[in-house]
């Protein structure tokens, strides 16, 4: 994340304020009327219904194949019988595709989960004790983000060797920063407002104000970063993946590995790196169409 | 902004393709027409030579220079595999064939004009036997501890205690006389490899040939004999080597045979196959080894593409240690599912044959009437059943190697993509297992780690030993089995001097191997090479031996 987008997000959360609730509805509604996020919405509703009913729409098994039509300089294209042709195994690329809708959604579901849940903790902390608590958990975050994510996302995945858990926990792990130094400001910007000094002038005590007001109030940034970051696991985990550090079973149909393989056979097979790309693209596409536009909503220095 | 980033990382996904689509035009290189003699060849390789001292060196890449500058007592006919006189112009063994007499071609001289003799000869046999500490390592003299074990003074652990040499005298200037210490019938053949050819005592002296510093496995070449300096007797000599760029041969025109056509030969080294076809496309090279199993066909319309006899095995390899492999009904249900018509049909280039054996059909002692073992998944399936092993242990940790092309595994990933699904189609339940080739995937396998993987083996020169004495003349850990009638058959057939028996003792021997089952072989390949249309005289071989000396351009 940027220096100038992360000010944008901090002043997007002091601007919140009281609203609260209202505020969501209100973004809601200016959501759906806006063009962007409905194609980003049917995007990712698309590439979720797939991931999720992968073996319904699956007219083929993903893992096994039959090799008697292929040879090292043809593989054959799409046909009517396998909409998007073979892969270089003999497997039907449609149904690879679908399969690796699941590992994509998997990773990008889990390792948010995880890394959002973590870095909210620790933001959490920071911004409600702040003090020295505050410091220490700001500077460990500041180096684990001097680090480039997916080079960071490398090197874990590597030291954990390839599985596809080590690839949800090196996303995570790149993922935790993120969170925490965006609640943490976020919190700190309500902290001023003035609801909250009313409630402290009301002897609400100070736990409870954390909790209770400054927290709900400051989850909006939180929302849209997650929106974004889901497409960042998606592209992380291609990312990984191609380099092989994705599972360890090379034949787990997985986008990234499909790029991979595709390879050597740039030139009598060029339609087996289109389709994984392709797939990659319209799901990352609709978490960033999404984002901007949630981003957009809940900004009222971005309202048109 | 950061989303913007992320979308055009979505987008080189599908540029690569386009990319692809856009391929490259197949320009027609215009050679200097020097007619049938003179000009330069540019020749693309897939890496530079490690040295240019055949003693300390067992790749490809290093022996190919080397066999241009150098010269053996012994060679392998042009395209073959039997043995046949070279720098000796006979060769013959004691009755009880532990004392061989060399006759010496006479008016021979190195490239740096001195004489090359008798004296020469045993210089070069007692410098090898001679080697001391890293010199000893397996991956410095690879060849010398293959062909003839240990040293004089062994101290490295890897390699055998005893040698087979004992000593050689030069009876007078053309007669040289090695002594053995027991007969060993891969002894002739073996001098045939690159790494025993005879080089200028005065140079090896003069440029420190024999200083090496750095680990036995990444040694250190402090003499300039090997990367400025190789001086031998061979059909071209080193003008020039710029590590990364080029290597230029130059013709020796005092040459004692027939001399080179080429002026002069460059070897480009190209890492990658994709680069390699582009090169001599755009016509910067006019030739190169190496074709990707992919491009073979794509370059056959415009170019010559050459192919090498079949003289490698590609094979699924089984750790006895690890059960279920020890049961002898696994092993065979595992070779009856694996569909290896299939595979070798879709991913290897045309010219590949299934394997029935672990040796190629061209070399002597193959048996065609070993027990096969045909795709068949009922067969499989019962054989599971008879074999008594529980449903619940049927699973197998099958092991790959990654970075990695061989001529036997192009795409070690596909191979095992291809025999899981095999596998899992008759029961099997299979574990991924991946490692980096080098070091880590070779070590695993080689140290027992691994229950069943993917390997292959490319011959060094043509005796049987060389292939299934390599894998089975002892227990070895990659194997993890004890079969003394398999060992003492191969050791039997190493020994015996009389090639018909020979011939029968192997074949005997392959049909054990076969019925025992330690692994399944399941590919020959034919490596390939490409030239432009106007290269003629190129002779591949089945050992890679292959002189520039008869080729010619335009």
């Amino acid at each position: 994340m940027s220096v100038a987008e992360s000010e944008s997000v901090l002043l997007l959360a002091e601007h919140t304020g009281e609203e609260g609730g209202s505020r969501l509805k209100l973004a809601f509604r200016q959501l759906r009327r806006n063009p962007v996020a409905v194609i980003g919405a049917a995007l990712i509703l698309l590439f979720v219904a797939v991931a999720i009913l992968a073996p319904l729409l699956a007219p083929y098994s993903p893992t096994h194949g039959d090799l008697s039509n292929i040879t090292v300089s043809h593989v054959p294209g799409p046909s009517s019988k396998h909409w998007l042709g073979l892969d270089l195994q003999g497997r039907d690329e449609l149904s690879r595709i679908i399969y690796g809708a699941r590992a994509s959604l998997l990773i990008g579901v889990v390792s948010l989960t995880l890394g959002a849940t973590l870095g909210m903790l620790l933001g959490a902390l920071a911004g409600g004790f702040g003090g020295w608590v505050d410091s220490i958990i700001m500077r460990l975050m500041d180096i684990m983000l001097a680090v480039p994510g997916l080079l960071f996302a490398i090197a874990v995945a590597a030291l954990l060797g390839p599985s596809l858990r080590s690839v949800m926990t090196a996303i995570a792990v790149v993922n935790v920063p993120v969170f925490a130094r965006l609640l943490r400001a976020s919190m700190l910007g309500q902290r001023e407002s003035d609801y909250v000094l009313a409630a402290r002038s009301l002897g609400v005590k100070r736990r409870k104000i954390i909790i209770g007001h400054v927290l709900p109030n400051s989850l909006a940034p939180v929302i849209v970063q997650g929106t974004l970051a889901l497409a960042t696991a998606i592209i992380d985990a291609a990312g990984l993946a191609f380099l092989g550090l994705g599972s360890a079973d090379p034949s787990v149909p997985e986008w990234g590995r499909m790029l991979t393989d595709t390879q050597q056979y740039l030139r009598t097979a060029p339609q087996l790196a289109l389709f994984p790309g392709a797939a990659i693209l319209l799901s990352v596409l609709g978490f960033n169409l999404l984002g901007d536009a949630l981003r957009e909503a809940l900004d009222p220095k971005l309202r048109r | 902004m950061r989303s913007n980033k992320l979308l055009a990382l979505a987008l080189g996904g599908l540029l690569v393709a386009a990319a692809a689509c856009g391929g490259s035009s197949n320009g027609s290189s215009n050679n200097n027409g020097n007619g049938k003699t003179g000009g330069t060849l540019v020749f693309g390789t897939s890496a530079d030579p490690v040295s240019m001292d055949g003693a300390y060196v067992s790749d490809g890449e290093s022996l190919r220079v080397v066999d241009q500058i150098f010269e053996t007592l012994v060679t392998t006919k042009a395209g073959g595999t039997d043995p046949e006189p070279k720098l000796a112009e006979s060769y013959t063994p004691s009755a009880d064939g532990k004392v061989w007499t060399f006759k010496l071609r006479k008016n021979v001289k190195f490239h740096d004009g001195t004489p090359f003799n008798a004296a020469a000869v045993c210089f070069n046999f007692d410098r090898w036997y001679n080697f001391k500490g890293i010199q000893q390592s397996p991956s410095v003299s690879y060849y010398w501890s293959t062909v003839f074990g240990g040293f004089k003074n062994t101290t490295n652990a890897d390699v055998p205690k005893t040698s087979l040499y004992a000593s050689c005298q030069a009876s007078d200037d053309s007669t040289a006389v090695v002594n053995l210490t027991s007969p060993s019938a891969s002894f002739i053949p073996g001098l045939a490899v690159p790494a025993f050819s005879i080089a200028s005592p005065d140079a090896l002296t003069k440029y420190n040939a024999d200083k090496v510093s750095g680990t036995g496995d990444s040694p250190k070449f402090d003499g300039t004999f090997g990367t400025q300096h190789p001086v031998g007797t061979g059909p071209f000599k080193l003008e020039s080597f710029t590590p990364g760029d080029k290597l230029v041969l130059a013709r020796n025109d005092d040459y004692w045979g027939s001399k080179a056509k080429l002026d002069k030969v460059i070897f480009k080294p190209i890492a990658k196959g994709t680069d390699r076809r582009q090169a001599l496309e755009s016509g910067d090279i006019q030739g190169y080894d190496f074709v990707d199993p992919a491009d073979v066909d794509a370059l056959k319309s415009g170019f010559k593409v050459m192919q090498r006899p079949a003289f490698n095995v590609g094979y699924v390899g089984f750790n006895q240690k690890m059960a279920p492999l020890n049961n002898l009904k696994i092993r065979q249900a595992i070779a009856h599912a694996l569909n290896r018509d299939a595979l070798v049909k879709a991913k290897y280039p045309p010219g590949a044959q299934v394997a029935k054996e672990f040796m190629p059909p061209q070399l002597f002692g193959y048996a065609a009437d070993v027990t096969d073992y045909d795709y068949n998944v009922d067969t499989a399936k019962q054989l599971i059943k008879d074999s008594g092993v529980a449903a619940k242990d049927l699973t197998l940790t099958f092991w790959y190697p990654t970075d990695v092309s061989r001529p036997y595994m192009p795409d070690p990933k596909a191979n095992w993509e291809a025999f899981k699904s095999d596998l899992e189609a008759v029961g099997f339940k299979i574990i991924a297992k991946s490692a980096p080739w080098r070091p880590d995937y070779n070590q695993k396998v080689n140290n027992g780690a691994a229950q069943m993987y993917l390997l292959g083996w490319t011959g060094d020169f043509g005796d049987p030993d060389n292939f299934v004495g390599t894998f089975f003349r002892t227990s070895q850990p990659a194997w993890g089995f004890n079969n003394p009638e398999i060992f003492s058959a191969l050791e039997g057939a190493r020994t015996e001097s009389d090639l018909g028996k020979r011939t029968s003792d192997y074949q005997a021997a392959n049909k054990l191997i076969m019925d025992f089952l330690p692994g399944v072989p399941y590919v020959h390949t034919q490596p390939s090479l490409a030239f432009n249309k106007n290269v003629n005289g190129y002779v591949p071989s089945p050992v890679s031996l292959e002189s520039f000396a008869t080729v010619t351009v335009g």
